[in-house]
């Protein structure tokens, strides 16, 4: 087995070193190292809410989705919240929403009185029509449990 | 049947040259085995942690674990198990989310999430028990000072009293140490007196 492993491993080896030296014609050679996005804010934007807005996300990737979006350097737009909100509408999970509302109030950062209000008055609306209560209707901008130790 | 019998007939050659012993192909195999069975056990001991909790997303790693985190909000799997109270919230929750109650909201939540994100930032008040302990720590060390002072050091040099001090430093002067940028520099010798 091992050796079977062995064998192939070094002939691919060879091969696709053979292979490349002929195949590869210089003009094509591109150097794939710059990960410089040449993407706009709006394009993001609008790639984020088509990705959210599609009938058939799944939990897996509506999270992967808030994930990456809390990673970045940036307030999601609301339209993109919207999108979000209806996606956890489609996926029946309410809690999933206020997470994402949270995590949206806490990228706002330092100028959380001046971005966070504007963010609920654009999606109002839908937090209307989907019946999803803002984090402080929850009662969630203050803390409301503390941990219990798991030393006791 | 031999191994290499499975072997297209290409590779038969190339595995002819590197034959192992038939000690050395058997330890390898049990190795390999072991290995294996590792993996196995490796594979499914993160799920088999989680009990009956749904595994919602990738997570942070892809282990199915649970962690709240403000960078990374939504984890793996949701935070308590299912239990029929829970299932029965779920139901309603595929309808109106208008007809929940605050309650029913707030269970959801916690049935997912175990902090909120006020929680999850709330000040732990662990700073004043570190602040603390140092500053304790601090104070220790200089009642270790006098004690060395008390007990363990002789007294000063009587080179460091006032008056022999003085005495050295008319000595310095007197023999002109350090004209340029020293205590002689400082002197005027005319007035005998510092400039």
């Amino acid at each position: 087995m091992f050796r079977s492993a062995l064998s192939r491993v070094s002939h691919a080896a060879k091969t696709s070193i053979m292979q490349t030296s002929y195949r590869v014609p210089a003009v094509t050679v591109t150097r794939g190292m710059s990960k410089h996005s040449t993407e706009t804010d709006a394009e993001l934007d609008a790639r984020y809410e088509s990705y959210f807005s599609r009938a058939d996300i799944d939990g897996w990737e509506i999270r992967k989705a808030m994930n990456d979006l809390c990673g970045m350097d940036l307030v999601p737009e609301p339209k993109i919240i919207i999108a979000a909100l209806k996606a956890c509408r489609r996926l029946n999970d309410y809690a999933l929403a206020v997470r994402f509302l949270e995590a949206v109030k806490d990228k706002c950062g330092v100028k959380q009185k001046e971005i966070y209000p504007y963010i609920l008055q654009e999606i109002g609306a839908t937090l209307q029509e989907l019946s999803i209560d803002t984090p402080e209707v929850m009662g969630y901008d203050k803390p409301e449990l503390a941990l219990a130790s798991i030393y006791e | 049947m031999s191994p290499s019998d499975h072997l297209p007939a290409c590779q038969k050659n190339n595995t002819a040259e590197m034959a192992l012993t038939p000690l050395s192909r058997n330890a390898l195999k049990v190795m390999l085995r072991q290995v294996s069975k590792h993996q196995q056990i490796a594979a499914a001991s993160s799920l088999s942690k989680i009990g009956n909790r749904e595994v919602v997303g990738f997570g942070l790693n892809g282990d199915a674990s649970y962690i709240d985190r403000v960078d990374f909000p939504m984890p793996a799997i949701r935070f308590k198990e299912n239990n029929p109270d829970i299932q029965a919230l779920r139901e309603k929750e595929k309808g109106d989310w208008g007809k929940l109650t605050l309650e029913e909201k707030k269970a959801l939540y916690r049935a997912s999430f175990c902090q909120t994100f006020s929680e999850m930032k709330a000040p732990t008040g662990e700073w004043k028990s570190i602040m603390g302990i140092t500053l304790m720590g601090a104070s220790f060390a200089v009642w270790i000072y006098l004690w060395m002072k008390l007990f363990v050091y002789s007294p000063l040099p009587d080179t460091l009293t006032e008056e022999k001090m003085q005495a050295q430093l008319k000595r310095m002067i007197d023999l002109r140490a350090n004209p340029i940028e020293g205590y002689s520099a400082q002197w005027d010798y005319e007035k005998g007196d510092w400039k």
